[in-house]
């Protein structure tokens, strides 16, 4: 059986700027996995570029062993890859309603109903924040709002670009905490964050990132005990 | 009483203002450009109406869908050949460059007007007669013209905020990457905006000319007319922006008889400038 993502040697980059230099990278069915990197080491590059946003520029991106490499972003978001980008990217006037709407467009009706009482039952915040838009929501809810956007897409793997940015720690964990509920619900999950500790915490197995290269790999008990992960960090 | 008629005749004449400067609002919100091309495309379907109404008698009002559709379609292959590829091409200087290609192309519009229709102001004779409520009088085709754009401003925000595309298309144009998390194809969301604007920028002019005379130049002033209105309402803010055509109708309603025709004129440039002291931030956009 194929991994539910799995990446071989992706190269992507920035106008003349090379930032992907050969990524490997999977994550099977079910599972929890985190990319920890510093500032810079081009975690967001490499979501980006799996979610179509940054068509890469050699190598294989592989969706349940179906090729997406340099399809057009919304058809990879059709084909399974939901994305809860780096600053959210709401839509500031439009309400919480609208945008589990239209992220459920892609789904046909009566799977778009099931996918919204779950979502509202995962944030029962939201359910009582329907009308309101999404521009005077608190940090906390707005990260509710992206994740729950991307879920309305019937994502086979979740990709959330460090939801835990400008959130009190309290938020952070319940955010972190619905992700036993999506695995139940075969939702796979790749996970970019700075903090070691949080992302260790939540995740399965992990890869340390640096300078657009995966430099560690392993399970989250693992490198929780590596002082090389450290060491990365500090740049030595 | 005159001051009620004043205040009708002025928000008969911002329902039309609507229309120009919403269509204008529409490409702006979504491709983050403003479209220089669009004073020459209300011009331009003003003059088709006037050749269109005297070649077949037909009411302008007939011309109003057959400028929409032919406009809509003009603009969606304008945009698909020549501004899409200039912006992608462009980087971070792509709404500098689309607002040069926007600009050479009124020109080539103005001229297109010039040589089709000739230099002259002309006008279509519709609807002379007033109807008469008291001692209140009204000009018939102003009401008409006025009152059909408004509804087409209405139908435009009911597309807007109340359909799944209309939505797709305000979400786009809010935050295009989180568009794209929603599966939305962007590109053909702005091939939309844009022929939808341009369409409805000439649905405009073919009333416009009912209740004023336009010539090819006319195109400029249309243009300054639109940008003052979006300035003073928020650029893509719908409501704010209809709130702000209606305002300056009512205020050129009132110039026009109290300081005479030219101070009608003179208006939306004093509104520009003094937008521009006043509230500089006026000139970004809302987000
Ligand atoms: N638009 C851009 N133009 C040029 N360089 C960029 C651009 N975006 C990112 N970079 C560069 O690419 C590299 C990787 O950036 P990326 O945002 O992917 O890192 P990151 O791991 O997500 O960092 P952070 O933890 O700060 O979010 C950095 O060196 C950054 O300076
Ligand atoms: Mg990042």
């Amino acid at each position: 059986m194929s991994a539910a993502l799995s990446l071989s040697g992706v190269v992507a980059g920035i106008g003349p700027l090379t930032i992907l230099q050969g990524v490997d990278l999977e994550v099977g069915e079910g599972e929890v996995v985190v990319v920890l990197g510093a500032n810079g080491a081009g975690k967001t590059t490499l979501l980006r570029t799996i979610a179509g946003l940054l068509a890469p520029r050699a190598g294989s991106i592989r969706l349940r062993g179906e090729e997406i490499a340099g399809r057009p972003a919304h058809r990879i978001t059709r084909a399974g890859i939901g994305h809860v980008p780096s600053g959210r990217e709401l839509f500031p006037r439009l309400s919480v309603g609208d945008h589990l709407e239209l992220g459920g467009q892609v789904c046909a009706p009566a799977r778009r109903a099931e996918l919204r009482a779950s979502v509202l039952e995962m944030f029962p915040v939201l359910a009582e924040r329907l009308g309101q838009r999404a521009g005077t929501l608190s940090g906390g809810e707005q990260q509710m709002v992206a994740i729950a956007r991307a879920l309305m897409t019937d994502p086979r793997v979740l990709l959330l670009d460090e939801p835990s940015t400008g959130l009190a720690p309290r938020i952070v964990l319940s955010v972190f905490q619905t992700f036993p509920a999506l695995r139940k619900q075969g939702v796979s999950i790749l996970l970019a964050e700075q903090s070691l500790t949080l992302g260790l915490s939540a995740a399965d197995r992990a890869y340390v990132m640096d300078h657009g290269r995966m430099v560690l790999s392993g399970t989250a008990a693992e490198l929780a005990g590596d002082k090389r992960v450290a060491d990365t960090y500090l740049g030595r | 009483m005159l001051a009620l008629q004043l205040l009708v005749n002025g928000v008969l004449l911002g329902g039309l203002y609507v229309l120009v400067a919403q269509s204008l609002n529409l490409i702006f919100g979504v491709m983050g450009v403003v479209n220089l091309a669009h004073g020459a495309v209300i011009a331009l379907a003003g003059l088709f109406t006037y050749w269109f109404t005297a070649q077949t008698g037909a009411s302008p009002l007939l011309a109003v869908p057959i400028a929409f559709v032919a406009a809509a379609l003009a603009g969606a292959v304008g945009q698909r050949l020549l501004i899409e590829p200039v912006m992608r091409a462009g980087g971070s200087k792509s709404e500098l460059l689309s607002l040069i290609v926007t600009f050479g192309l009124s020109y080539i519009l103005i001229e297109l007007a010039l040589q089709l229709f000739g230099a002259d102001f002309v006008s279509v004779p519709y609807l002379q007669s007033s109807w008469t409520l008291g001692s209140l009088a009204f000009g018939k085709a102003l009401v008409v013209a006025g009152a059909f754009a408004a509804g087409m401003s209405a139908l435009l925000y009911l597309w807007l905020n109340h359909t799944m595309s209309g939505k797709a298309l305000l979400a786009a144009s809010q935050s295009p990457t989180g568009a794209i998390c929603c599966g939305i194809d962007v590109a053909r969301v702005r091939v939309t905006a844009f022929a939808i604007g341009v369409g409805l920028a000439a649905a405009a002019g073919a009333l416009v000319i009912v209740i004023m005379p336009v010539a090819p130049q006319t195109a400029a002033d249309l243009n300054l007319l639109a940008f003052v209105i979006i300035a003073l309402g928020g650029l893509g803010d719908y409501v704010g922006v209809a709130i702000a055509a209606v305002l300056l109708g009512i205020a050129q309603s009132v110039a026009g008889y109290y300081l005479g025709g030219n101070a009608e004129y003179v208006l939306p440039y004093v509104l520009l400038l003094a937008v521009m002291v006043a509230l500089p931030g006026r000139f970004r956009r809302v987000r």
